[in-house]
């Protein structure tokens, strides 16, 4: 009865040895980063010569229909619900494109390489996708483009010669700038702040949470980071670990910072009902329908997202130009319908624009 | 062959899998194809590898749910023992297998030596196991690995796929082991009655270490193969590969009690979700469609069989 | 010829301490984790962190009742993360269609009851081994869900739905219903004909068929209290927030077998209490919220908590094999 206790005890003791000193913040990836000025000025764009991929030897498509299969990372969430109401949207609009939307039940990497798999057997003359996993998506989607199918990405990022476009939401160093910038605005230049985050696996979030470091030690240095948990994709879990946070560092704790749509509902929530709600700072990224009586009852004030409707709309768009031949290899901008021109950046990425910052004026408008 | 041998479940199995074939077949004309076919069996080998030696360990009465949590684990330090100790690529795998046996070694320590439940036990490493992946990997990814490496994963060896060639290699030596050998009756012998099995004296306890320090090594080999198909690692490589071996198994005839399945049962239930999974994508159904039909034909499947066996108590 | 002295009886503590040995050792190790981790930062102890870690995972210690229960009967359900998934999806879409909050939180029970008596049916009466019927049942569950709903977000819940948010004589909902439903699922499954055959057929089914135990019947009547159980969990998973996402919580099942199993329901069947599991519930959620104050590395996790599974398991077969060779004697 006594042993398991004390080999309970060493173990915990031992642990707490663990705790390595992180430079950057908990849950970063290791590529390097690229901050945005502190003020606002765009960088000057570098024009970066084109780095897509090619089909080999695809069919002639110019005007005629065709078949498009949508692959996000996972199917079962109300953001992909999103970006695949933009796809439905666009192959609408034009007319001349069929879009189904099929993915894996779970976002993982074998899986959704099956799926791709599955769909280039069968035959599509285009492939859109979100890659869990931006190298290990790779592989298939030559297969896919040696096949002659055309392929874009949109919302998570392949190796550039794994596709032949990517429509970006936003930069990461945009984004990351828009949720520091939010969170100081709300708890001044100076205080504490853990981040939730999903799993610190998922591509974009360690990338927004490297750029947020680079931005915030250059831009607002008198922010803390005080640390980062990893909630998977649990809503009672983020929940949990919020409280937790709020537990361990009481008045100290200024804002929490939530990565994801399932983090940012969970850690208002957990505000709400400690009655932090404005002792609390809580910033994030959220789809608005999870936001919705947070921000209605004013305990979150800014929500930070972009338009996923309109990104699957773009990315449907891009893929139709691709096909037709319009968007070639060195053009700096193509026409998305009703968005209008967007520009082309880093070689073979296409901008959708600036990060969307959700508020207490504008949230109702969206359902999504 | 009397009536009741005929209606054995791996007969039965067999002609659905044959139904299965022939109705896809009519769905869409690209299923039937070689390379399409050769392609399934590429995607089809890391569970493979680790369902047939599943066959072995539920065959004994026990199960193994750490496999997953193995690969991950295998995966991340191939990765690691190749970049950041700077080992030759084929010493990192090698290593790579070492561990993962060593993993399933210590599986079969705490099972036959603590005496504790192989289900307990092996929850218990699928959580260690996959905390060790993701805490010497700290969630960072391996990648930049040499071209020669992917031919294991993605290229082909004497027409067919690399990975197949390993498949069947394996496939062969498991069937010829559980059918053929003194090895093969003393696991049957352990899942039927394990007390009996030790009063015999058969060596039950070694035979049950070399058997999950085996499923170690499979899901090694799964994992090696993996790394080099999707030409990165990843720390939650492998989640969830227990269950869909586990259902290849059962869904093969092997009893979830013990002592009784075939190697050939494995392999056709390995057949029949495969199958389904390709099968019905290329004639329009959706992913959350064909999992839930996965679901049904599991239940089905184990039901007509059950029906057909009335008088079996198990 | 000599003759040996009788062995003198053991006294009545030595036997309740025999009896309950692995609750003994959970709730000791409880205790020593309070005490460890608190001595490193007093605010573990503070009544809002207790609340967090007792409150806010009451649910899943409701669910491993019936997991418990199953498992005592020689069964396992590897679906029940997904049918809290559904249930909560059903019973928030309940309460934002206009039907009276009560019946939101009730009609989750009754269905979870329907679903696996279902499954019991088919595993007593189609003699499926329950891990098969499960993990099919988890599938269809999944695909269910998603092709229904397609993880959309449930989001204008009326207030009063917000059950495991109220406070009753000052102590959180979810800790009434956790300690409640723990206690008396353990006084029945003691001292009722109904409980002690379940630990019954779990020893020996075929020897509880012959003492006249109906063995088909209870099966089918005990998933379906499970059934019931994850519909009452699933009351307090559901209104912990104020939105629902429709999907199935990852892991879910695995956190409750665990619970379960660590807290001494024996997976071999006929022993183990309900109390066990519910310590064990409350122990996780503790250690979690241990490793984050004590700033474990959050790489680290999971690792140090898979070891201190094995840990305990190991201590406690290695206590069992004492036991059983020290009654060789």
């Amino acid at each position: 009865m006594l042993r398991p206790s004390l080999a309970a005890m060493a173990v915990l003791c031992l642990s707490t040895g663990l705790a390595t000193a992180q430079s950057a913040w908990t849950g970063g990836d290791d590529l390097p980063t690229n901050p945005l000025a502190c003020d606002g000025t765009p960088a000057t764009p570098v024009s970066v010569d084109y780095d897509g991929g090619e089909p080999t030897n695809p069919p002639d498509r110019a005007g005629k229909a065709i078949t498009v299969v949508d692959v996000p990372k996972l199917i079962g969430v109300g953001y992909f619900d999103a970006t695949s109401k933009g796809i439905a949207e666009a192959t609408a609009e034009l007319g001349n494109m069929t879009a189904t939307t099929d993915g894996p039940v779970e976002a993982n990497i074998d899986d959704q390489i099956t799926v791709i798999d599955n769909y280039i057997t069968k035959g599509v003359d285009g492939i859109l996708f979100a890659a869990n996993d931006s190298v290990a998506i790779a592989p298939v989607l030559k297969k896919a483009l040696e096949a002659g199918i055309n392929v874009v990405g949109y919302d998570a990022n392949a190796e550039p010669d794994a596709r032949q476009w990517f429509v970006n939401q936003a930069e990461f160093n945009g984004v990351a700038k828009s949720l520091v910038d939010a969170l100081a605005a709300e708890i001044g230049g100076e205080g504490a702040f853990a981040i939730v985050t999903s799993t610190f696996t998922t591509p974009n979030q360690a990338r927004w949470i490297s750029e947020m470091a680079a931005y915030a030690s250059a831009c607002h240095p008198n922010l803390t980071w005080l640390e980062t948990v990893e909630a998977q994709e649990d809503n009672i879990l983020s929940f949990n670990q919020a409280n937790t946070l709020i537990n361990k560092y009481g008045d100290e704790l200024k804002g929490i910072l939530g990565m994801t749509s399932i983090a940012t509902p969970a850690a208002a929530d957990a505000v709400t009902q400690a009655g932090q709600c404005g002792g609390i700072a809580v910033v994030g990224l959220a789809t608005p329908n999870a936001m919705k009586p947070y921000v209605e009852s004013d305990c979150v004030k800014s929500v930070v997202l972009w338009n996923p409707v309109d990104l699957g709309y773009a990315a449907a768009q891009v893929l139709r130009a691709t096909a037709d031949g319009t968007l070639k290899p060195g053009d700096t901008s193509v026409q998305a319908g009703k968005l209008g021109e967007l520009q082309v950046i880093n070689g073979s990425e296409i901008l959708l624009g600036a990060p969307f910052v959700f508020t207490k004026d504008n949230i109702a408008d969206f359902d999504f | 062959m009397t009536a009741r041998g005929f209606l054995r479940h791996e007969t039965i199995l067999a002609l659905l899998v044959l139904v299965a074939l022939f109705v896809l077949d009519r769905q869409s004309d690209r299923f039937l194809t070689v390379d399409n076919l050769f392609n399934q069996g590429r995607l089809m080998t890391e569970v493979g590898l680790i369902a047939i030696v599943m066959t072995f360990v539920i065959v004994t009465g026990g199960i193994d749910l750490s496999v997953g949590s193995i690969l991950g684990m295998t995966a991340i330090l191939i990765g690691v023992f190749w970049k950041n100790m700077g080992l030759p690529l084929p010493a990192a795998i090698g290593m790579g297998l070492v561990v993962g046996a060593f993993a399933g070694f210590v599986n079969g320590v705490i099972i036959t030596r603590f005496k504790v439940p192989p289900l307990i036990a092996t929850l218990g490493t699928l959580a260690l196991y996959r905390g060790i992946a993701e805490g010497v990997s700290e969630a960072r990814s391996v990648r930049g690995y040499p071209e020669w490496f992917f031919v294991l994963g993605q290229g082909e060896l004497w027409g067919a796929p690399t990975q197949l060639w390993i498949f069947a290699a394996v496939a062969i030596v498991a069937a010829v082991v559980l059918a053929y050998t003194t090895f093969g009756r003393t696991t049957y012998a352990v899942g039927s009655n394990e007390v009996a099995a030790r009063f015999s004296g058969l060596g039950v306890d070694g035979a049950k270490i070399a058997i999950y320090s085996a499923s170690g090594l499979a899901a090694a080999i799964a994992a090696a193969i993996f790394v080099s198909r999707v030409s990165t690692t990843r720390s939650d490589m492998g989640t969830g590969i227990e269950l869909d071996a586990i259902t290849a198994v059962v869904l093969g005839g092997t009893s979830i009690f013990g002592g009784r399945g075939t190697i050939i049962g494995t392999l056709l239930g390995l057949v029949l979700i495969q199958s389904l999974k390709n099968g019905l994508s290329l004639a329009g159904v959706k992913s959350d469609g064909t999992v839930v039909l996965i679901g049904a034909v599991l239940i089905l499947t184990i039901l007509i069989s059950n029906l057909v066996h009335r008088d079996a108590t198990r | 010829m000599t003759v040996t002295a009788p062995r003198a009886r053991r006294s009545s503590v030595a036997r309740f301490v025999a009896a309950y040995g692995q609750e003994i050792v959970i709730a000791c190790a409880l205790i020593a984790l309070f005490i460890v981790v608190s001595a490193i930062n007093p605010r573990f102890l503070g009544a809002n962190n207790v609340n967090t870690i007792v409150s806010g995972n009451a649910y899943i210690a409701v669910a491993a009742i019936g997991m418990s229960m199953i498992i005592i009967t020689g069964h396992i359900d590897v679906s029940v993360g997904a049918l809290i998934g559904v249930l909560a999806t059903i019973s928030g879409t309940l309460a934002v269609s206009g039907y009276p909050v009560w019946v939101a939180w009730t009609a989750p029970i009754f269905i979870g009851a329907a679903i696996n008596g279902g499954v019991g049916a088919l595993v007593a009466y189609g003699r499926l081994p329950s891990i098969v019927v499960t993990l099919g049942m988890l599938s269809i569950l999944r695909g269910g869900l998603v092709s229904s709903t397609g993880g959309a977000w449930i989001n204008d819940l009326p207030p009063a739905f917000q059950i495991a948010q109220a406070r009753w004589f000052g102590a959180p909902a979810p800790i009434w219903f956790m300690v409640i439903l723990t206690v008396l699922a353990f006084l029945w499954m003691k001292n009722t004909a109904f409980g002690r055959s379940l630990y019954a057929i779990g020893g020996n089914a075929e020897a509880a068929r012959a003492a006249g135990i109906p063995v088909e019947r209870r099966t089918v009547q005990v998933f379906m209290i499970h059934g019931a159980f994850a519909g009452i969990a699933t009351m307090l998973f559901a209104t912990q927030l104020r939105v629902i996402q429709s999907t199935v919580p990852p892991n879910l099942e695995l956190t409750i077998i665990t619970a379960s199993v660590i807290g001494g329901v024996s997976i071999l069947g006929g022993t183990g209490t309900v109390i066990g599991s519910t310590l064990a519930a409350v122990l996780f959620a503790a250690i979690g919220s241990a490793m984050i104050f004590v700033n474990v590395s959050a790489y680290w996790l999971r690792a140090v908590i898979g070891l201190l599974i094995l840990v305990t398991v190991l201590a406690d077969m290695a206590r069992r094999n004492r036991e059983f060779w020290s009654n060789q004697r």
